[in-house]
C-alpha cells in the first residue's frame, strides 16, 4: 500500500525511480515517530528541551516537506500539472 | 452561579453570540450557482466549492476540538509523556491519508457519494455492508461527539457557572443552553456555519495558544524549569500504587512498556481519523483533488499547535496552584482551564475559554451533520423511502442531526471521564473496523463482501467487549483503550483491525475457491486517479442514487 500502487502500473513501470523515491519519502513520513524507540531519550537537549519533545515538534514542518516532495515527484509522474492555474480558491 | 468573574463571562458570552450571528448568517454565504440549502449536497457538502484555504480550515477542525485543548493535556498531565502519542498521530495521519484519500475524493466525485457507505455500496454491490459502514460510522461518532461535550463542560466548571445541583443534568443547564445554539444553527445552516465559524474559532485559538506558549513559561522559571517539575513528578513513586506516577519519556521495559502502547495508539488513530465520517464529509466538500493532496501537506502545521497544547498538560503540573486546583477537584480534564484561569488576567481567560468553547461546538456540529448524512442516504432513503425526494432528504438529515446530538449527550453523562480522551478512543475502535472494506476497497476488489463483513462484525464485537473490560482503580469498566496482548500494552483499536483484516483474507479465500458471487463493482479503475473537473465538459452538479 504504497503512494506508488496508487499510479497507474504503466506509469510506476515507466518511471521507476520516481514511483520508488515517493513511497520512500511517504514512509518516511510514517514510520518518523512511529518507531518511538529511535527518539525516546532525554538527550541531547535542544535548547531546554528534552530531545523526544524537541523531535516531535521538528518533525512536524519535516513531514510538511517530505510531501511536498513527493506531490511534486508525482506531478512529474503524472506527466501533468496536478492542477491548472487559477484554478484554485 | 457563584465565583464567577463577571469580566470573563461576559467576553465569553459576547463572543458566543457573535459566533452564533455569524452560524445563522452562514446559511447565505458563499452559495455559487443559485443552489437551494434544501439539497443534500448543499446542506451537507457546502455545494462542494471548498477550495484549499476553506478546506483548510474545514479539516484543521477535525482536528483542533476538545480533544486537542482538555482530552490531550489532561492525559499528560495525569500520565505523562504518553499523552505525547497525540502529537506523533497527528504527524503521520497526513502521510497515511494522502496514500488513499485522493482516491476516495476522485471516486466519490465521479459518482456523487456523498458518504463513505455510498462508495462502499458501489464498489461491492452490498446494501448490507453499507448498511454496517453507515451504522459503524454513526455509533462511532457519537463518544467524539461527547468529548466535545466534556470539554465544554469543563470550561463552564471552572468558570463557575452551573447549579449547585446533585442531579447531572440539572447541574449542566449552561452546557444545554450552548448545545441547543449549535443544534438550531446546524440545523439552519448546514456545513456552511462551522466552515465560516472554523476562521473565528482558529483565529481566536492561534491567539491564545501562542500567547500562552510564550507568556507562561515566564512565569513558571522558564522551560527548563517544567520539564524538570515534570521530570521528577512523573519518575516519582506513588504512594498508592508503588509505581511510577508515570513516564516523562516513553520506556521500553518490559513492564508497562509505554513504547509499544504509545505508537499503536498513534497508529491506531492516525488510521481511525479519515475513516471518520465528518473527516471524510470535509474531504468530499473540497472542490478538486488537488485541494485534497495540497492539504495534507500544509495540516502538519496545525499539528505544531497541538504538540505546543499539550505541552500545557506539564505547566499544570509545574504550576504549584493549578495541580493543586486540579487535584482538589479529581477531574484532570480541569487542568488547561484551571491553568489560564490562574495565569491570565481575566479578560485574556475569555477569550480563551470562548476558544475552547467554539472550538468544541465547531467540530461537533461537523460529526453530526456527517452522521444525519449516513443515516439520511443509507439507512432512511435505503431501506425505508427509495423515493424521498431531495427536499424530504435534507429536512430528515436535518432532524437527524439533533437525535444523534442527544445520543452523545447519554454518552457524555453515563461514561466515566477519568480521562476524556477514552472517548475517542472507543469511537477508533469502532471506526477502525472499516479499515479493510475502505481503505482495502480504495485499492483492490479481491476482497470478498462477505468475508468483509464478517471480519467487520468479528472486530466489532472482540473490540467492544475489550474495551468494556478495562479496568482500573477508580471505574470497573471502560477505563481505558488499551490492552496486554503478548505481554504488551496495546491499542485495542489495532488489535481489533488486525483480528478483522485475518479473518477478511481467510474468509476471501474460502469465498472465492466456493464460487460465492461477488456483487457488480460500479466504479472504473480509471475513476481513482481522475479529477472530473479537468474533463473537458464537466457535468454539472448531480447526486447518485
Amino acid at each position: 500500500m504504497t503512494q506508488a500502487s496508487a499510479r497507474t502500473r504503466s506509469a510506476v513501470a515507466a518511471h521507476p525511480i520516481t514511483s520508488a523515491a515517493i513511497a520512500i519519502l511517504v514512509a518516511a513520513a510514517i514510520v518518523g515517530t512511529l518507531w518511538v524507540p529511535f527518539y525516546a531519550r532525554i538527550t541531547p537537549k535542544v535548547g531546554d528541551f528534552p530531545f523526544f519533545y524537541f523531535y516531535l515538534l521538528i518533525f512536524m514542518p519535516v513531514t510538511s516537506l517530505l510531501l511536498f516532495l513527493a506531490t511534486q515527484l508525482q506531478k512529474r509522474l503524472n506527466g501533468k500539472p496536478l492542477d491548472t492555474p487559477g484554478g484554485e480558491r | 452561579m457563584s465565583n464567577v468573574n463577571a469580566t470573563t463571562f461576559t467576553i465569553v458570552v459576547v463572543l458566543f453570540v457573535i459566533v452564533t450571528g455569524v452560524g445563522f448568517g452562514a446559511a447565505r454565504w458563499h452559495r455559487a450557482g443559485g443552489g437551494t440549502l434544501l439539497h443534500l449536497d448543499e446542506w451537507g457538502l457546502g455545494g462542494r466549492g471548498f477550495g484549499t484555504f476553506i478546506t483548510w480550515f474545514l479539516l484543521g477542525g477535525d482536528l483542533y476540538t476538545a480533544y486537542t485543548f482538555i482530552a490531550v493535556p489532561a492525559l499528560v498531565f495525569g500520565s505523562g509523556a504518553i499523552g505525547f502519542y497525540a502529537v506523533s498521530y497527528t504527524i503521520m495521519v497526513f502521510p497515511i491519508v494522502l496514500i488513499f484519500l485522493p482516491r476516495l475524493w476522485s471516486v466519490s466525485r465521479a459518482h456523487g457519494y456523498v458518504t463513505p457507505a455510498d462508495f462502499i455500496r458501489g464498489r461491492y454491490g452490498s446494501r448490507g455492508l453499507a448498511l454496517a459502514a453507515a451504522v459503524t460510522g454513526i455509533v462511532a461518532l457519537m463518544p467524539y461527539i461527547a468529548l466535545q461535550l466534556v470539554g465544554i463542560q469543563a470550561v463552564l466548571t471552572v468558570m463557575g457557572v452551573g447549579t449547585s445541583s446533585t442531579n447531572t443534568y440539572v447541574k449542566d443547564v449552561p452546557l444545554f443552553v450552548a448545545f441547543v445554539v449549535l443544534a438550531v444553527f446546524t440545523y439552519v445552516s448546514g456545513l456552511r456555519a462551522p466552515a465560516l465559524i472554523a476562521f473565528i474559532k482558529d483565529t481566536l485559538i492561534y491567539l491564545f495558544v501562542i500567547v500562552a506558549v510564550f507568556y507562561i513559561p515566564t512565569r513558571l522559571g522558564g522551560w527548563s524549569h517544567i520539564f524538570d517539575v515534570a521530570q521528577t513528578h512523573f519518575n516519582s513513586i506513588s504512594p498508592t500504587t508503588h509505581k511510577p506516577v508515570g513516564t516523562f519519556i516513553p520506556t521500553s521495559k518490559s513492564i508497562g512498556s509505554t513504547q509499544f502502547d504509545f505508537a499503536s495508539l498513534a497508529l491506531g488513530s492516525a488510521v481511525a481519523l479519515f475513516l471518520y465520517p465528518h473527516a471524510i464529509t470535509g474531504t468530499l466538500a473540497a472542490r478538486r483533488r488537488s485541494v485534497v493532496k495540497r492539504n495534507m501537506i500544509y495540516l502538519p502545521m496545525y499539528s505544531v499547535l497541538l504538540a505546543l497544547i499539550a505541552l500545557f498538560g506539564y505547566m499544570a503540573v509545574a504550576d504549584p496552584t493549578t495541580a493543586a486546583n486540579v487535584k482538589k477537584a479529581g477531574n484532570a480534564q480541569l487542568a488547561v482551564p484551571y491553568l489560564f484561569q490562574h495565569m491570565f488576567p481575566s479578560w485574556f481567560t475569555g477569550i480563551a475559554f470562548a476558544g475552547i468553547i467554539i472550538g468544541a461546538l465547531v467540530p461537533a456540529a461537523i460529526m453530526a451533520i456527517a452522521a444525519a448524512n449516513l443515516f439520511t442516504k443509507n439507512i432512511f432513503t435505503e431501506f425505508f423511502k427509495p423515493d424521498a425526494s431531495p427536499r424530504l432528504q435534507t429536512r430528515m438529515s436535518q432532524w437527524v442531526s439533533l437525535v444523534v446530538k442527544f445520543g452523545a449527550l447519554l454518552f457524555a453523562v453515563e461514561l466515566p471521564h477519568t480521562f476524556s480522551i477514552n472517548l475517542q478512543l472507543l469511537g477508533g475502535v469502532w471506526i477502525l473496523q472499516l479499515a479493510p472494506m475502505l481503505i482495502g476497497g480504495l485499492f483492490t476488489r479481491w476482497f470478498h463482501r462477505w468475508a468483509l463483513l464478517a471480519g467487520w462484525l468479528a472486530g466489532e464485537i472482540y473490540g467492544t467487549i475489550a474495551a468494556y473490560n478495562v479496568k482500573n482503580a477508580t471505574t470497573s469498566h471502560w477505563a481505558a483503550s488499551s490492552d496486554i496482548v503478548f505481554g504488551h500494552s496495546i491499542y485495542i483499536g489495532l488489535t481489533a483491525v488486525i483480528l478483522n483484516l485475518v479473518i477478511v483474507v481467510v474468509l476471501t479465500l474460502i469465498l472465492r475457491a466456493a464460487r460465492v458471487p461477488q456483487g457488480a463493482d460500479e466504479t472504473l479503475r480509471e475513476e481513482y486517479t481522475a479529477d472530473p473537473a479537468e474533463a473537458p465538459a464537466p457535468v454539472p452538479q448531480q447526486v447518485g442514487i
